[in-house]
């Protein structure tokens, strides 16, 4: 992957590079125009990765930019040399950095919810893949449907759903309906059909 | 570089994405306020210490009975004479030799903001309540001094938004405002001559937004 | 989208219709806005003056539902003034096919029509053929009996006056958008589509897209640069996750899903289109090639010839089992469904009458949700209203990475798999998806070693897709849907090695020697490496293709059936925008749609059409189940008493469901305005991810409903005013948004109201964001598709 950087401005004259906001005279001190001071600082050093967006689908191309010591995103934004958005985002491409973990509200933790229960409780994903399994296998083995009225040989399991994802990457989803078809699910189904 | 830099907002080709307004926060790292649906898609209500850009949307029935749908991404024209600066002694504001940003200084908050505001042609100053600096757009002066473009213009899609060399962009306006006329006989452009930020209209400009051309 | 978004600057003029694209594909008018920038014209159509409308050269209001009417009397207009692109409609399409006699259409009904099993026996509806199995054929166009005339006598009642009837377009507005659209039937214009759920979500959803498809072909607008057919997907991967076969009657690569009958895979192979016609491609009938190399990816050295390459360990429906959406929930909510996984999904507000969804879910014995943001789905049980205390569902919420913190491609509306990268750890104990199926599989295939109901699928299932530390390996993955040799072999003259990635589909086998787990991504991953993840950006032919960007399905075609853009001799229609050319015994310029020479070649040439068996465009298509032809419906739920078309009132194939939350009205004075949803540019689907970003819900913070200025008077309601609206099904609290965007239309001499509300918010965020539109849509979908029909059902506004 190699990015290149054609939004940056071709610039003459005494206006060059690393003429930071200092140099001017200027003391931009509330802590929003420090951070961003130090936001356009460390993008330079940052490392650079591209993603295509995780919205609709035209496939708009971003670059993130990753501080390499903190391991944290610190600005995503588009991606120019990409040939649909030349850059170009809209409110929500523009917002995905808010996806990332700088978002408070990200789910962080494996929760369970018991039956009749009023709250979640915090789990290990040991914990609920063992749970989770245990439960499909009872489901599947109590309800397989080996042959149907007519004594056709069918192998499927009707008492077990799944829907999702258009929001997952093509190598997730393969295996994914891989796994569900061979437990025998016929209920596979995602946002295309709505 | 004497004429330091400008940019233009095509109105006829803004589509409402509002790509502009969040790119903004989110390059200046400014917060998403708590607002209301007031019967308008028009959001936050107004600028303010956090908000340096909000798209205005206007809309009525023409003559002919068939609606339109204005919209007006509305920021600091940084002027080439700032009346914001009228009352400055001290550095408060300073208006950059190289790019001509206006930019607010933290010593703002020494400034009487209803003079400043009021010596604001187009209502934009705004004043943080707490810490009482003033506020605005700064022209993302952390970028274009940094071979970046606005993060407002970047994310436009439709060249809405074009950042660049006031000359060049003086010159592409009057290019763009002939050619609407064909189509549009009250194409014009909003006070080129005074302002930085360069709006390009093919209607009426009150009929875009109260301050379009100015108080 | 048989095209591209670059692309749509190619074209003359762009149709938006059934789409708002400025507010859900935003950057696709960086594209549009270039074709005006060109000259070229852009024409909305939509029931509410939107921000696509507001760039429009020209606009022109419709009532929801009635597109075929709109469309349909188009088809009239092109065909009476003789717009149509006479060469490209004889010799690409099937105008000239003579259609069986016994073929009739009258007062709504084609024949075969069964009124108690709701479905039409289509054998009358087949083309007329000799003793050699050919189609006879009219190039003159004037039989009578051939497709041409037979789609002229369809159409003929589409009159202006009757369309402008159904659908509340003034005439002069159809005539003026009739005249702007079909000035691209030359060879040297290109007019193109973009429409997205506003056409999908409908009972005649799929004939929507087909009236626009034959007003395409007759134009000669497909397979050119700057026309097609063009779905906008609203989801970054939904185009990749169809094509990996996420829904019940399907296999990866759009092969079929096997049925109970087919207890061989002779059986399953059989029904494989078949031609008589030695000039058709008929490219579908490489699917054993295709089907036998999927089975080897399910079960890799377990599949045999003996064991039928284990085709008998894919579970098989029963004949007419439709598994879909609408009745997966109706399951769900009957009690049938135990366990359900809702993977980055959430259907308590995306799913058409979410009350049904709703309490479906409090019916499961499980239900597993993995997403990175609390939704409406797995918290369904401490929703409004709802006691906990009586839910016994069990709920494990999974939080999963998001797009920048795993690897891996996605496919967008044109095709373009694109490889994305890694740019930081999930946070906390959130895991890519891949992880967590792998996890999963290999607890359950730890258990069905022990024992178990019919374990072989499970333990024999191919399931090497980690690194050597155990975690999920995307590049493993995406080289098994390219496919590999399985053994060392010659094909086509070049030698291969086992274990060598097969360059492209025509390579692939039918006696299990490759595997490939999706034929229309075998290219994507070769011994050249990957190509979904290049960034070359070389644009010979200067049509903005892109060709070695990322890489596009099939074989990096850009543009789909682009062998119709040339003329028998293979030369461009439009010169000025050559496509592809044949040039010195051989094709230049993108990938032709296969390599055989063109039409003018008596022997050797090929018809366009590769897909179909015929090799031919479909202006008339045997296939669908409500009809050859598109014929106007009413919604399921509309605000007249009768279908001014025909009396036959709605679409006389749809399945009715009756259960007890399955409550339909039609000209219920409760029920008296047309409701329609739609989305917002901030708010993503359901707004699952989006409503928990401030700087988004700052934009559009609360559920709304849109209504004209006549309406709000009606009902004396102010702009900013709590309301409610409700249907048959439920209700949904909004803020009255009053628009002059909004206008009643005129329908039959009746005044009837629109209302429009999205469908972006729930009850989880934002605070007082409101609820979903999903609330009020109805359980009834297309026919052929099962799409729910979101888009026109029957509301009342009161104030709240």
């Amino acid at each position: 992957m190699s990015v290149t950087r054609r939004e940056f401005l071709a610039i003459s004259g005494a206006l060059g590079a690393g003429l930071a906001m200092s140099s001017l005279g200027l003391n931009m001190g509330p802590a929003k125009a420090y951070a961003a001071e130090l936001k356009i600082d460390k993008m330079k050093t940052a490392k650079q990765s591209t993603t295509i967006c995780s919205y609709c689908a035209v496939g708009c191309g971003l670059i993130c930019s990753t501080d390499t010591k903190a391991k944290k995103i610190i600005n995503i934004e588009g991606d120019p040399d990409h040939p649909t958005n030349e850059g170009a985002l809209c409110a929500k491409g523009a917002s995905l950095f808010q996806t990332t973990d700088n978002n408070a509200n990200r789910l962080k933790k494996v929760l369970y919810r018991a039956p009749g229960s009023d709250k979640w409780q915090e789990k290990s994903w040991d914990w609920a893949i063992n749970e989770i399994a245990k439960k499909v296998k009872a489901v599947r083995d109590a309800s397989f449907i080996e042959k149907n009225a007519k004594g056709e040989t069918v192998n499927r399991l009707e008492a077990i759903a799944h829907i999702g994802s258009a929001a997952l990457d093509n190598e997730e989803l393969w295996p994914l309906q891989a796994m569900m078809r061979s437990l025998g699910l016929v209920y596979i189904e995602h946002q295309a059909r709505i | 570089m004497a004429d330091g830099y400008s940019i233009i907002m095509d109105t006829s080709k803004c589509t409402a994405c509002r790509g502009c307004q969040i790119a903004c926060k989110q390059w200046n790292q400014l917060p998403g306020t708590e607002t209301k649906n007031t019967g308008t898609h028009e959001n936050p209500p107004d600028l303010s210490f956090s908000t340096y850009k909000v798209v205005r949307f206007s809309e009525g029935k023409n003559g002919d009975g068939k609606p339109f749908w204005y919209f007006f991404s509305e920021q600091c024209r940084h002027c080439m004479s700032p009346g914001c600066m009228a009352a400055v002694e001290k550095e408060e504001i300073v208006q950059d030799d190289n790019t001509g940003a206006v930019l607010f200084t933290p010593k703002t908050k020494t400034l009487d903001f209803k003079a400043t505001l009021e010596g604001c042609p187009y209502n934009v100053p705004r004043q943080d309540p707490k810490t009482k600096e003033l506020a605005k757009c700064t022209m993302c002066f952390d970028r274009i001094t940094n071979e970046k473009v606005p993060a407002c213009v970047k994310s436009c899609p439709t060249g809405a938004l074009v950042f660049g060399d006031r000359d060049k962009m003086l010159e592409a306006t009057k290019k763009r405002v002939d050619e609407l006329k064909k189509s549009y006989p009250k194409a014009a452009a909003i006070n080129p001559d005074d302002v930085r930020v360069i709006y390009i209209v093919t209607d009426d400009p009150k009929k875009y937004f109260k301050y379009a051309e100015g108080k | 989208m048989t095209n591209h978004w670059v692309d749509l600057r190619n074209s003359d003029c762009i149709l938006v219709m059934g789409s708002n694209a400025a507010a859900n594909h935003p950057i696709s008018m960086k594209w549009v806005q270039k074709a005006k920038d060109n000259g070229g014209k852009l024409i909305s159509v939509d029931p509410r003056f939107t921000q696509t409308s507001a760039k429009a050269d020209f606009y022109a209001p419709l009532r929801s539902g009635t597109d075929i009417a709109f469309l349909g009397g188009m088809i009239k207009y092109i065909a009476d003034n003789n717009k149509f692109f006479k060469e490209y409609v004889v010799d690409y399409t099937n105008a000239s096919f003579v259609v069986d006699e016994k073929f009739d259409f009258s007062d709504g009904l084609f024949s075969g029509y069964d009124k108690e099993k709701r479905a039409y026996d289509k054998a009358t509806w087949a083309f007329k053929k000799d003793d050699k199995g050919m189609i006879e054929r009219d190039e003159t166009l004037q039989n009578p009996k051939c497709v041409f005339q037979l789609m002229k006598k369809h159409y003929s009642r589409y009159t202006p006056e009757k369309v402008s009837e159904i659908t509340g377009t003034p005439v002069p507005d159809l005539l003026k958008v009739y005249e702007m659209y079909s000035e691209t039937g030359t060879k040297d214009k290109a007019g193109t589509i973009m429409y997205a759920m506003g056409w999908t979500q409908h009972t005649v959803g799929v004939q929507n897209i087909r009236t626009m498809s034959m007003i395409q072909l007759l134009l000669g607008n497909i397979g050119i640069a700057g026309g097609g057919v063009n779905a906008l997907r609203g989801e970054s991967n939904v185009q990749g996750s169809t094509d990996q076969a996420i829904l019940f009657h399907l296999l990866p690569g759009y092969l079929r899903a096997p049925m109970a009958a087919q207890q061989t895979l002779k059986d399953y192979h059989a029904p494989v289109p078949k031609t008589s016609d030695p000039r058709s491609v008929n490219w579908w009938s490489n699917y054993p090639k295709y089907s036998v190399s999927l089975l080897k990816a399910f079960w890799g050295d377990a599949g045999t010839p003996e064991n039928e390459f284990g085709f008998g360990w894919l579970p098989k429906l029963d004949a007419g089992q439709n598994c879909s959406w609408l009745n997966l929930f109706d399951e769900m909510y009957n009690g049938k469904i135990k366990g359900f996984f809702a993977w980055g999904q959430n259907p308590a507000c995306s799913g058409a009458n979410s009350n049904k969804v709703r309490q479906g879910l409090a019916k499961l014995d499980w239900l597993v949700n993995v997403n990175i943001f609390d939704n409406e789905t797995g918290s369904f049980w401490k929703a409004p209203g709802v006691d906990p205390k009586k839910i016994k569902t069990e709920v494990f919420m999974l939080p999963c990475a998001s797009s920048v913190e795993k690897e891996g491609s996605i496919t967008n509306s044109g095709r373009l798999a694109q490889w994305r990268y890694k740019a930081s750890d999930p946070p906390g104990q959130a895991k890519p998806d891949g992880d967590i199926a792998v996890e999963l599989m290999n607890k359950l295939r730890e258990l069905y070693k022990k024992g178990g109901k019919f374990p072989d699928p499970i333990l024999k299932l191919k399931w090497d897709y980690t690194d050597e530390k155990g975690h999920f390996d995307p590049h493993r993955v995406a080289k098994q849907i390219n496919g590999y040799f399985l053994k060392d072999m010659e094909v086509g003259g070049k030698q291969f090695k086992k274990g060598d990635l097969v360059p492209a589909f025509p390579m692939l086998q039918a006696d299990g020697s490759t595997s490939c787990g999706n034929w229309v991504y075998c290219a994507s991953y070769t011994n050249e490496g990957n190509m979904m993840a290049r960034r070359d950006k070389d644009d010979p032919t200067g049509l903005g293709l892109y060709s070695k960007w990322a890489w596009c399905w099939p074989v990096n075609r850009l543009i789909l059936y682009n062998r119709a853009s040339v003329d028998r001799n293979g030369q461009p229609w439009n010169p000025k925008r050559a496509l592809i050319q044949w040039k010195d015994g051989k094709w230049v310029g993108d990938i032709p749609d296969g390599p055989a020479p063109p039409l003018s070649d008596e022997k050797a040439g090929k018809y366009p059409f590769i897909m179909t068996a015929e090799g031919f465009g479909r202006l008339y298509g045997p296939g669908l189940a409500d009809g050859p032809f598109p014929e106007h419906y009413e919604p399921l739920e509309c605000p007249i008493p009768n279908n001014l078309m025909s009396s036959q009132y709605n679409n006389p194939t749809i399945k009715i469901f009756k259960g007890e939350m399955d409550k339909h009205l039609t000209c219920d004075p409760r029920f008296p305005f047309v409701g329609t949803t739609y989305r917002v540019t901030e708010h993503w689907q359901t707004g699952c991810m989006t409503r928990w970003q401030p700087r988004l819900v700052e934009a559009e913070p609360q559920m709304f409903v849109e209504m004209s200025e006549e309406l709000a008077e009606l009902r004396g309601i102010k702009n900013g005013d709590k309301v409610k609206v409700s249907s048959p099904r439920g209700e949904v609290g909004c803020v009255a948004m009053v628009t002059t965007r909004f206008r009643p239309f005129q329908v039959g001499g009746v005044t009837v109201h629109q209302v429009g509300m999205p469908w972006c918010f729930g009850w989880v965020a934002p605070k007082d964001g409101g609820d979903s539109a999903n609330l009020l849509t109805p359980t009834v979908g297309d026919p052929n598709t099962m799409i729910p029909e979101s888009k026109a059902f029957m509301v009342n506004v009161t104030k709240a």
